[in-house]
């Protein structure tokens, strides 16, 4: 059984944010307008969180770009009353859009804030309607959603795989934001797999995940930056 | 433009059936039917080139049903290899932006009024060449002017083809010439007018002035893609990046170090490591005694003594003074200049500065020897177009290009083009007044200081067409627009390098048919020679743009040099060596090779000449000149003959009116946006991270400042200079000095679709017409501000 | 004698049998704002949950508020009434149906503001359909289905000698009373069995109640987030509702007794005693609003640091300082002296209390959202018109609703009075005697 998994290297990040749009068009996910935006309705299922430290000019900026962890033990999907959200047997924490009742209590619950909440009908002008991915269906109004690490793909990748009579091969399923990295400094794959690129980079030693007290288990790895 | 499997397995591609799927699980059953979904269809990948910027990215554009619905980097393409910036990703939203010009449209009503009457294409270019035709008969064809932007290729030279047989000397590049890349210091120091390329990913040690590498570099991909490389793509090595800026900017943050420095003064910074080097024999000896020009005292022909750089920087610029100007203190300074010179290869990189300035920053390169050399600026050879037959001019063209132009530039000692001083001479009418004026790709009410200035030139105008296909503040202005296809719907070549000075070509082709009633501004172009008639449309014998591509493609077939994309560059490094450089492209026609181009997305040269010093030194001493010889002659007059004139040295900028103006005022860019991309609301939603900034322009502030000011965060102030005034959000931020107040360019639209139109303010309406004067570009940091609540 | 009484009792009678214009303004009134409420929430159903100032990361607002809020009110009836009878309090017996109405009526609101809250409301089946146990949400569901089902068969069981009074006195709505008094003679077997099941259902119905707000308190604590993750939200939150519930009920007690002038059946003795409750439990709130806090102080940790000052010195300081001036500072003086604890004075007190629980739900809610672990852009939240409506309507649905009960049934159980004055005398004394030395009896 796989258990996918993240690894994002800081030291290569450029913090470009093009992560941050690559998801955007590849999960259809809505156009939040400047007046939306100003009230924090954004969606960016990967999102730069910035930790700003010290006083000019011993100042340090740090820019971590953060999709949903993932967590092997999620408090996000223990409180969901309908199981909207759950941990699938490959550890991808899952989000069934049309099953959300829109409680948002895996919103409140998620440690990470890396869930969001459809706050009106996801709207795109006719001109851009067909511009829409066809792999991943288009959120209503009144449901959360999150970072999938690109199931959609995973389908995919699966499918091809068996009509191409073979196994699934490590390169056959990478996320969208993965792939557009310009910097390289994201790395996906199976962490199940001792010698998989990611579970090598997990067990090194800049490796740390987020929050890590409170047990919640990310899959989502992070190397330190500097030496 | 199917591609094979093999070359796309990587991305999940080839051709396939999107599935549908309920939000991507199906666990407990199956989606009822009103989760929506589109219905699935044919998918295909078109290979073109980006055109959001001047990166040269290759793309594959995921086309499902003449959708364009995705587009991810071309693994195939050298430049990015797979990898994108979100720019190229975002271009899905320029191509669908739905406020595009659909059609030509004519001006009614008043100028700048925004009244429009769609009309057809043959109207339009009728209008069109009765005006051209019209102003040859006059005898004033000189009076044609075009504004030309950011954009490359042989569209270039299809434009001064034009004017060229019509007659006109009046191309004026409205472009901070080739995008902010520090030229000048290349220019005095080597003689190079033509683009170069740092080799970053074999530096060990980069001291950034300045240069937003990850914010704004001047081709966005090309630092990105290095800067994983740089930092951990060499085993057991990792670069180190220091960056002296006065903001804490995104390349400040991923930096080792950040040093923030007094405004303009990092060319005394430069030569106060300077100082520091030869002071403690830290230098490359041996590549200044043997690549190096003025570097100790000479004699010239007329048994004259000058000072060297040496000398001159020895005395000059002792840490003492460095310190105070700067605002650094000595032990750093003394510590950066062993590090920089002792941690090689290292590369000092400047940002568009005052010429000398930047040359102070290339003489740090001077000293330790890295140029022409793996991890240091190299000179890329240019690519092997076939060129153009030289046309056959008429009398009235001749005559039209006697005439001076209308910037005067030729007068000028770096030969930039000077879009100010177009501006100042169409309003005074000395030498003379434009009559036509063409804008392709440029937006100067937008991107130049003083809006006003420009709109008074225009005014002097009687003709004015516009090639966007985006309204913007200056197309608002225009009597005709004939709206360009955007760069996903059109033909064009992409003529790059490396980093590592390769040459590349990517290969620009259509992956929709128009979407509205746009045409290719190059096709246009060729419509309008054939109507003028006589020798201008002979000297046009092509059909269209796609024609005029294939012509020069010829040339590099003809070349026998490089290779269509396909192997990985280590693999076509292997192979490289292997044949001992000999190189058997995988073609054998003509039409082969394009077929295989538009397969694999363009072309490449997978090799770089050390050591031709023909090409690397075209100074006088035909070395790296620390004494630039080459900008004497056409310097005399205006400077004297004293030697610091030509050495690397420091031009102070007076502060004025310091107690009623009391910051000094920062522009920056920001990934997401420069002047053209704020129709897409995916770069809107990601202006500034540091601080959760979105669709907006804000000033950044020290936090202890704005105690002072009474400012917190959040609030409204504005901004005011002696030159205008902006309403901006203020945002506190650890990263500004106390005395420097950092904005970001890129909104502020008075015009344009939903998405730009008034979002935002324009920070260069702040800035006067204050230009250098030996380039004529407007001076960076050097504008005054006052912030008070709104 | 006979006669007298039944004049006596009359006047409980009255409400039932006689409206006045007033009543129909008011209840004019009450509709209008219904209506408006109605129209608000079916803007926002058209619309989605955008029209409320709710944003990312405060996901839940004033509904969720309201929801703890209205829950906690509930508990004013069957619980405290439970307690009353089970400690045999005497004065219990013209109040406990008031109570006992509150909190069949207001659990409604408190349900109804969860689904208000929904982004999806046409897919609340799910919850019954997909049921999760492990989400406290549907703990929740569970127990105050369970709450709600238990208080109104404890409501009714009380009622019914009532309703069957009503029955006999040939008035209107006879169909009806005969329907729901299921035959009661009054005989002394219907008494006895009917006393057993109350005193059942009084004892089932503590457990439940107890439940029902730690449960509510679990849907905060359950997560992981600061100043919510706490072992004593579930004591803290039940103590909150009891607190609330007395001061709704003492504010109930106080309008009936104004508009009917029930002025001898509700007695000043009676706001003193819940007066004494309420002084009690201001106490009890402050005693344990003050571990919470000091423990978070103590701790220290940063995150819950920046929440903590944020309500202290920052953004949420008046609706910090708002919700202890008014949960303790007003009350406890009131409450403290024998002399201002008249009806009016106890009314102050919990009006005032009402305020600052409300406030203090909303200091549980909001503070922590807008502070999540992650570092986030400022979102402030202020609750838009929207969400006002549906408050206001919530309320005035709730006083409609109560009105309406006061017309179809007497709001003071008479049979429980007349069983007093007949029998408690001999009872209390009897009872005196089992536990006082000296006099007892074996
Ligand atoms: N993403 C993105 N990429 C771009 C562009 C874009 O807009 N967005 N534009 C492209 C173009 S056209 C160009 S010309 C280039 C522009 O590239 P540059 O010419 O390098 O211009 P800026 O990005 O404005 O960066 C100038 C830097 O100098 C700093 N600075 C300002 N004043 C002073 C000073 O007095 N002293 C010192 N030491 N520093 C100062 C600022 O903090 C700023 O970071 O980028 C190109 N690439
Ligand atoms: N405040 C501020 N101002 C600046 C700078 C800065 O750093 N700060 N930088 C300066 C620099 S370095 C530069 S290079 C200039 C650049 O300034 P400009 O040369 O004006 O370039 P842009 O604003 O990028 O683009 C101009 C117009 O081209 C049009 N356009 C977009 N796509 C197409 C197309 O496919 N075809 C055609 N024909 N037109 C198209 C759009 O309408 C756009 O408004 O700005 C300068 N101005
Ligand atoms: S795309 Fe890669 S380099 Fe850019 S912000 Fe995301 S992780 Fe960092
Ligand atoms: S990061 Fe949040 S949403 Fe993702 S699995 Fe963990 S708790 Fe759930
Ligand atoms: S919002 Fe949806 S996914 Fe989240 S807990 Fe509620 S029902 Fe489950
Ligand atoms: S893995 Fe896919 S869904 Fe998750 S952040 Fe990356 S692109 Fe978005
Ligand atoms: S760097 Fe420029 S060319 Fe490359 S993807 Fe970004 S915008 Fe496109
Ligand atoms: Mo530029």
């Amino acid at each position: 059984m796989h258990r996918w998994g993240m690894v994002i290297d800081l030291d290569k990040c450029t913090a470009c944010q093009t992560c941050v749009v690559a998801c955007l068009a590849e999960n259809n996910i809505a156009l939040i307008g400047p007046e939306e935006s100003a009230k924090g309705r954004t969606i960016h299922w990967i999102e730069l969180v910035p930790y700003i430290q010290g006083e000019y000019p011993h100042v340090k900026v740090r820019l971590i770009p953060r999709p949903c962890m993932h967590c092997d033990h999620p408090p996000c999907t223990k409180v969901c009353p309908v199981y909207a959200t759950y941990l699938n047997e490959e550890g991808i924490v899952a989000q069934i859009n049309y099953r959300c009742i829109g409680c948002r209590y895996c919103t409140t619950a998620c440690p990470y804030t890396v869930k969001y909440f459809n706050w009106y009908e996801p709207r795109w002008p006719d001109e851009m309607r067909g511009a829409l991915n066809r792999d991943v269906s288009i959120r209503t109004k009144g449901v959360v959603e999150k970072c999938t690490f690109c199931h959609h793909r995973l389908l995919k990748a699966r499918e091809k795989a068996k009509a191409e009579g073979r196994d699934l091969l490590p390169e056959d399923y990478v996320p969208a934001c993965v792939e557009a990295c310009p910097s390289g400094a994201m790395y996906f794959g199976d962490l199940n797999d001792p010698f998989s690129t990611v579970s090598q980079l997990s067990r090194e030693r800049r490796a740390f995940r987020l929050m890590e007290d409170l047990g919640t288990e990310p899959k989502v790895y992070y190397l330190s930056e500097g030496m | 433009m199917k591609l094979s499997r093999r070359d796309f397995l990587k991305m999940g591609g080839g051709i396939g059936v999107g599935i549908a799927l309920g939000g991507g699980f199906w666990k407990w059953g199956q989606p009822p039917p009103s989760s929506k979904l589109l219905p699935p269809g044919i998918e295909k990948w078109v290979p073109t080139v980006c055109g959001q910027c001047l990166g040269g990215c290759g793309i594959l554009v995921r086309m499902i049903d003449g959708w364009a619905t995705n587009i991810i980097g071309n693994p195939l393409h050298p430049i990015n290899r797979g990898a994108l910036c979100p720019k190229g990703i975002a271009a899905l939203q320029g191509l669908y932006d739905p406020d595009r010009i659909r059609s030509p449209l004519k001006r009614i009503g008043k100028r700048g009024e925004g009244r429009w009457q769609p009309i057809s294409w043959k109207e339009a270019i009728q209008e069109i060449s009765n005006q051209l035709r019209e102003l040859r008969e006059n005898g004033e064809p000189h009076k044609l002017v075009v504004l030309g932007g950011r954009y490359r290729g042989l569209m270039r030279l299809l434009w001064e083809r034009f004017l060229e047989v019509y007659g006109s000397p009046n191309y004026i590049d409205n472009q901070f010439r080739w995008d902010g890349i520090p030229m000048e210091g290349l220019f005095l120091t080597q003689g190079i007018h033509t683009l170069f390329t740092f080799d970053f990913e074999n530096v060990k040690y980069l001291l950034s002035f300045s240069a937003p590498l990850l914010d704004s570099y001047w081709f966005p991909i090309h630092a990105l893609k290095a800067f994983g490389q740089f930092r951990r793509g060499r085993t057991g090595q990792r670069g180190r990046l220091v960056q002296i800026e006065p903001r804490l900017s995104i390349t400040g943050m991923k930096a080792d170090e950040w040093i923030p420095i007094q405004p303009g003064t990092e060319g005394i910074l430069a030569l106060g490591i300077a100082h520091m080097i030869i002071k403690e024999g830290l230098y490359d000896k041996e590549f200044v005694l043997k690549n190096t020009f003025g570097f100790e005292n000479w004699v010239d022909s007329k048994e004259q003594t000058h000072i060297g750089f040496h000398d001159f920087v020895l005395s000059e610029f002792p840490p003492q003074r460095v310190s105070s100007k700067t605002g650094i203190p000595i032990d750093t300074i003394i510590r950066l200049s062993r590090e920089f010179a002792t941690n090689q290869p290292s590369l000092a990189i400047g940002y568009r500065d005052r010429p000398f300035h930047q040359m102070a920053v290339w003489a740090l390169n001077g000293l330790v020897g890295a140029i022409d050399r793996r991890g240091g600026i190299l000179i890329p050879k240019s690519i092997p177009f076939q060129p153009f037959p030289s046309p056959s001019k008429d009398r009235a063209a001749r005559k039209g290009l006697e005439r001076k132009r209308i910037d005067e530039v030729r007068e000028s000692p770096f030969g930039i083009d000077q879009p100010y001083l177009f501006a100042k001479n169409s309003i005074s009418g000395i030498p003379y007044r434009p009559k036509i004026l063409f804008l392709y790709y440029s937006n100067p009410f937008f991107s130049n200081p003083c809006p006003e200035f420009f709109q008074r030139a225009f005014d002097q105008i009687p003709f004015i067409v516009s090639f966007s296909p985006y309204m913007d503040d200056t197309t608002q202005y225009v009597d005709l627009i004939l709206p360009d296809h955007t760069p996903l719907e059109r033909w064009q070549d992409d003529p790059l390098f490396l980093n590592n000075g390769f040459p590349v070509l990517g290969i620009r082709q259509p992956v929709t048919p128009p979407i509205h009633q746009t045409r290719a501004t190059g096709d246009v172009l060729i419509d309008l020679a054939r109507s003028l008639g006589g020798e201008i449309e002979k000297a046009f014998p092509w059909k269209d743009f796609k024609e005029v591509l294939l012509y020069g493609l010829k040339g590099i077939y003809e070349s026998r040099r490089g290779d269509v994309f396909g192997l990985e560059y280590d693999e076509a490094w292997i192979r490289m060596l292997q044949r001992g450089g000999w190189w058997d492209p995988s073609y054998k026609s003509f039409e082969e090779f394009w077929e295989l181009l538009l397969e694999k997305g363009g072309w490449w040269d997978p090799i770089y000449e050390f050591g031709e010093r023909e090409r690397i030194y075209k100074t006088p001493s035909k070395k790296f000149e620390f004494y630039s010889q080459g900008i004497k002659g056409v310097l005399l007059s205006s400077k004297g003959e004293e030697d610091s004139s030509f050495l690397p040295h420091w031009e102070e900028s007076v502060p004025k009116e310091e107690e009623k103006y009391p910051f000094i005022l920062n522009i920056f860019k920001t990934m997401a946006l420069d002047g053209r991309n704020a129709n897409q609301p995916w770069l809107q939603g990601i202006l500034g991270p540091h601080l959760f900034e979105k669709w907006a322009t804000w000033v950044e502030i020290n936090p202890i400042t704005a105690s002072k000011y009474d400012i917190s965060d959040g609030d409204w102030v504005w901004v005011e200079s002696p030159h205008g005034k902006i309403k901006v959000k203020a945002r506190l931020y650890q990263g500004a000095m106390p005395h420097v107040v950092n904005i970001p360019f890129g909104n502020g639209h008075r015009t344009g679709g939903r998405w730009s139109k008034k979002i935002g303010e324009n920070p260069y309406r702040l800035l006067g017409l204050e230009l250098d004067s030996l380039t004529g570009q407007p001076i960076h940091g050097n504008t005054r501000v006052k912030i008070y609540k709104a | 004698m006979e006669k007298i009484k039944r004049e006596e009792d009359a006047i409980l009678f009255e409400p039932v049998e006689r409206t006045g214009r007033s009543f129909y303004l008011t209840l004019s009134i009450l509709i209008i704002v219904i209506l408006w409420a109605v129209f608000a929430y079916q803007f926002q159903y058209r619309e989605g949950l955008g029209v409320t100032g709710l944003a990312r990361p405060i996901f839940w607002g004033v509904y969720i508020t309201n929801f703890v809020f209205f829950i906690g009110i509930s508990h004013a009836g069957t619980l405290i009434s439970a307690i009353l009878r089970l400690a045999k309090a005497e004065w219990r017996r013209s109040i406990t149906r008031s109570a006992e109405v509150i909190t069949v009526l207001v659990l409604f609101f408190g349900v109804g503001n969860i689904l208000m809250d929904l982004g999806r409301p046409d897919r609340m089946l799910n919850i019954i359909k997909y049921s999760q146990f492990q989400s406290p949400l549907l703990w929740d569901v569970s127990s105050i289905t369970v709450y709600l089902t238990a208080s109104s068969i404890y409501l009714y069981l009380p009622l019914i000698p009532d309703i069957a009074l009503l029955r006999d006195r040939n008035g209107k709505r006879r169909w009806f009373y005969r329907a729901l008094a299921l035959g009661w003679k009054g005989t002394e077997r219907q008494h006895r069995l009917l006393e057993k099941a109350i005193s059942f259902m009084a004892i089932l119905v503590i457990p439940v109640a107890v439940s029902v707000h730690t449960v509510v308190s679990f849907v905060f604590a359950m997560t992981i987030q600061p100043m919510w993750h706490s072992a004593i939200f579930g004591p803290y939150f039940v103590a909150g509702a009891i607190f609330s519930g007395i001061a709704a009920l003492i504010i109930a007690m106080n309008i009936i007794r104004k508009v009917y002038h029930l002025e001898e059946y509700l007695r000043p003795v009676h706001f003193n005693h819940l007066g004494i409750l309420l002084l009690v439990m201001t106490l009890l709130w402050f005693y344990f609003t003050f571990t919470e806090y000091l423990t978070t102080y103590y701790g220290g940790e940063p995150i819950h640091m920046t929440i903590f000052w944020m309500k202290f010195t920052g953004r949420f300081a008046p609706y910090f300082w708002g919700m202890f001036l008014f949960c303790f500072v007003i009350p406890l003086p009131i409450l403290s002296f024998k002399k201002t604890r008249t009806p009016l004075g106890t009314l102050i007190a919990s009006i005032s209390v009402i305020i600052g629980m409300w406030l203090e739900r909303y200091v549980i809610v909001v503070p922590t959202l807008t502070n999540p672990r992650l570092p986030n852009e400022m979102v402030i939240y202020f609750p838009t018109w929207i969400e006002w409506s549906m408050f206001a309507g919530c309320v005035s649905f709730f006083i409609l609703l109560y009105m309406i009960f006061t017309k179809l049934f007497p709001i003071v159980s008479i049979w429980e009075v007349r069983e007093g004055r007949e029998k408690s005398m001999i009872e209390v004394q009897e009872r005196i005697k089992t536990y006082l030395p000296g006099i007892g009896v074996e």
